[in-house]
């Protein structure tokens, strides 16, 4: 499909934004009611590594209950089925625990884990390529991946728009849109996710969304665009 | 602060709370900003459309369980790994030339000159064996003569260093069963038994701090 068929006009698909959900950049603070920031010199933090680190399953329960849902949430934007997403988000609590003792604290234990559950979801992709790849090989029908449901959303249309122009940004842009505009994740976090820095995601976020803006304009405005 | 149509993108990468302000006055007298604002904050708006936190009941004890299962198999590691930390840096020196000593040895012992081997004087090893575990039998008895001593002041501890002190020698003890228990399959793993010995000095220098303490 073209970027003729994600186009969207901007007028009538995007709902409007109550007050108090408006993101006006770069107040993130307007909009981290949803989702705990996570700080590294914040205390939960510092002693939910450490009971972690002692072995205590109750520990990671609390990482489960603060961070579980957007850990699924970022996996299933990732690798776009729900069943992969909750097997990369158990993948990345048992990961968690085999490197626990050598998580050193130079950034936040919840960006680490973050790290490595993004880390896992591309290994899934990849290792989910691979197989397509030898499916193909020996001549086997192509499995298609059913669509599934999801929590109903406003407007289907829109997000379905949006997963497909997401799908055609490069790793980077994407991950950075997602963990920044859905998660609610600073650029400081971020670069400590992605191991960029801070300026580079903030330059990633611009490209991702120019880009996306590119693809989901209505191809009225562009043609007018093209004629100025 | 003066913005125009040329700070826009800018401001949209990297711009300052003031600077944002700033462009939403220009937008209002600018109809292509306005315009980019908008279509610009609708990306932002439109990205909640992927918010999707509905809750998964089986997930979380599914990740229980496998983690569960996980520390179980890692836990003989995992007992080892924790001990470390006590162990003072002159005891991790020691060990560490005890074992580059073996190791030096071993190499002697390959690269030396041509002997029997081994298989055909099993009385030997069986000797040495035999040697090892009378040394390692006298060694225990002597310790649980000083775990004797230390009883009573584990037993009630007076302070929070011996209340450590009794942590401590319940990980020992915990990680001594566990090579002794190794030790009973595979009795002439050499490495084992340095092992086992060090645990053995590290409660007998545990136990000795606890008497010391007592004076």
């Amino acid at each position: 499909m073209g970027i003729m068929g994600l186009a969207l006009t901007w007028e009538t698909r995007i709902p409007p934004v109550a007050q108090r959900e408006r993101r006006v950049e770069p107040f993130r603070e307007q909009v981290g009611a949803q989702a705990p920031a996570v700080d590294a010199s914040h205390p939960e933090d510092f002693e939910l590594a450490a009971a972690c680190r002692s072995g205590d399953l109750r520990a990671y329960e609390r990482l489960y209950s603060l961070h579980g849902a957007r850990m699924k949430n970022l996996a299933r934007n990732i690798l776009g089925s729900s069943a992969d997403a909750e097997d990369a988000v158990q993948e990345t609590f048992l990961k968690v625990q085999r490197g626990i003792a050598s998580f050193r604290g130079q950034s936040s234990f919840v960006t680490w884990s973050f790290r490595i559950l993004v880390n896992t979801c591309y290994d899934a992709r990849r290792s989910r390529l691979r197989k397509k790849e030898v499916a193909s090989e020996d001549n086997q029908p192509e499995t298609v991946p059913r669509p599934e449901p999801r929590a109903s959303v406003a407007h289907p249309s829109l997000r379905l728009a949006l997963e497909r122009a997401l799908a055609k940004l490069t790793r980077h842009q994407r991950d950075v849109f997602l963990l920044y505009e859905v998660e609610g994740f600073r650029h400081a976090e971020i670069s400590g996710m992605l191991e960029i820095t801070e300026a580079a995601s903030k330059n990633t976020l611009f490209q991702a969304k120019k880009n996306l803006r590119q693809m989901l304009e209505p191809p009225r405005a562009r043609d007018a665009a093209g004629a100025r | 602060m003066n913005i125009s149509c040329n700070d826009r993108d800018r401001i949209f990468e990297n711009g300052t709370p003031d600077e944002w302000a700033e462009l939403e006055s220009h937008a209002a007298t600018c109809a292509p900003c306005a315009e980019e604002l908008r279509a610009w904050k609708s990306l932002s708006a439109a990205a909640s459309q992927l918010r999707d936190y509905s809750d998964s009941p089986a997930l979380w004890p599914r990740i229980q369980r496998s983690l569960a299962e996980q520390a179980e198999r890692g836990t003989h590691r995992w007992n080892l790994r924790r001990l470390l930390p006590h162990f003072s840096i002159s005891w991790q020196t020691a060990a560490a030339s005890a074992f580059a000593l073996l190791l030096l040895l071993s190499g002697a012992w390959l690269l030396g000159p041509p002997r029997k081997d081994p298989a055909q004087s099993p009385l030997l090893r069986n000797q040495a064996l035999t040697d090892v575990r009378r040394a390692e039998s006298a060694y225990v008895q002597a310790i649980d003569k000083l775990a004797a001593e230390a009883k009573p002041q584990l037993e009630n501890p007076g302070t929070a260093l011996t209340a450590s002190y009794r942590e401590k020698l319940l990980l020992l003890d915990s990680a001594i069963d566990d090579l002794r228990a190794q030790t009973g399959q595979n009795p002439s793993n050499a490495h084992l038994r340095y092992q086992l010995l060090a645990m053995y000095q590290e409660k007998r220098r545990t136990l000795e701090e606890i008497l010391e303490e007592k004076r």
